[in-house]
């Protein structure tokens, strides 16, 4: 992570139109917006596509952010992809259903490798609804306070941290079973 | 482990009673171990050099599109001003005291014309006028003293080339005529 000083230095220089600069956040940022975005979809193919969505939106957008977190300003984009991606397709259940089907065959496929963890990890999240998912993936991959996941939200922080106790919850007993 | 550290106890102890409060952040950290234990898998470079290159282009795009945004925002920025410098300018004029065509409470008159006269005022009422007017007068002796030479002439009372005098007189009367008329 780079300290704050640098931050600011890399997000001015993205203000500028610089191309280095926006090459350095993509590099900051790519793996928790992947993983975020593969959490959520179970499927490498859209991840890459929402990846690059999010880092095109973000040229579009750099001159709007005044300040503040940058992590969570990121992360409300990529949330917004997310959604986006998920109303345009008209099938957010059936994507679910899909991913599942798709990592219970590879798990099937899988031996006791590294490779078998996480598909089983993605396997139970699949299991949670969608909201706790995201709010779960969400509060993991940008690392945002439960007052600031609360903001994104729009909503009070007791709902938050309700929702986020109980899907970690349910996630544990899924995964010790 | 979330790297935004927060005092979760206290802020669950907003909600919870301290057994529970401290049950819940029991749970949440043991749940946050799970997923970092199960890392998502990392995006291929090939994805991340594709990306790199189209956002370095869009990067393009945008500070070209923000470079000709500015340039209308102050072209606009000129225009409004001298507008409103403009409408400034108008109403400070139309604010003198009785503006033309306006009398003193603002109604509207027709405007005074001022045009010079052609012909003088004592010639207009006149009931004569070949005695009232000086050029007319003038013109009139001149031409009768004419006449009484071409007359002359003609009779051969002046004992000249009568010929040669009337044409002479003819060249008199033509500039007479046209010095009439210069004014």
């Amino acid at each position: 992570m780079p300290s704050n000083d640098n931050l600011a230095r890399i997000i001015a220089g993205c203000k500028e139109g610089d191309a280095e600069s926006f090459s350095e956040l993509i590099d900051i940022y790519a793996g928790r917006c992947y993983g975020y975005f593969y959490r959520l979809t179970g499927r490498r193919d859209v991840s890459d596509d929402l990846l690059g969505e999010l880092f095109v939106k973000l040229v579009e957008k750099i001159g709007t952010f005044k300040g503040g977190s940058f992590e969570c300003w990121l992360f409300r984009i990529a949330s917004n992809i997310f959604h986006d991606y998920l109303r345009g397709r008209q099938r957010q259940r059936k994507l679910f259903e899909a991913g599942k089907e798709q990592l219970e065959l590879k798990l099937a496929e899988a031996n006791e490798s590294e490779a078998d963890a996480i598909d089983k990890l993605q396997i139970q999240l699949g299991k949670l609804d969608i909201d706790t998912r995201e709010l779960i993936m969400l509060r993991f991959y940008s690392q945002a306070s439960f007052k600031e996941i609360a903001a994104m939200r729009s909503e009070p922080i007791g709902t938050t941290l309700s929702k986020v106790h109980r899907g970690l919850k349910k996630l544990r007993e899924l995964m010790e079973r | 482990m979330n790297e935004n550290e927060e005092n979760m106890k206290e802020l669950f102890e907003r909600f919870f009673d301290s057994e529970q409060a401290e049950e819940i952040e029991r749970d949440i950290r043991k749940g946050e171990q799970i997923l970092g234990q199960y890392p998502a898998p990392e995006p291929d470079r090939e994805l991340i050099a594709d990306i790199k290159a189209e956002v370095a282009a869009e990067a393009v795009i945008d500070r070209k599109a923000n470079a000709f945004r500015r340039m209308v925002y102050k072209t606009a920025a000129v225009a409004a001003a001298v507008i409103i410098i403009t409408a400034i300018s108008v109403r400070l004029f139309e604010s003198r005291p009785y503006p033309t065509g306006r009398d003193e409470k603002g109604a509207s008159v027709p405007e005074k014309v001022i045009a010079g006269a052609v012909i003088p005022e004592s010639l207009w009422e006149s009931e004569d006028l070949a005695a009232d007017d000086t050029d007319l007068a003038i013109l009139t002796a001149e031409i009768e003293q004419i006449e009484e030479e071409i007359l002359a002439s003609g009779l051969g009372e002046n004992g000249g080339n009568g010929g040669e005098d009337i044409t002479e007189l003819e060249i008199e009367l033509i500039a007479i005529n046209s010095d009439f008329w210069k004014g």
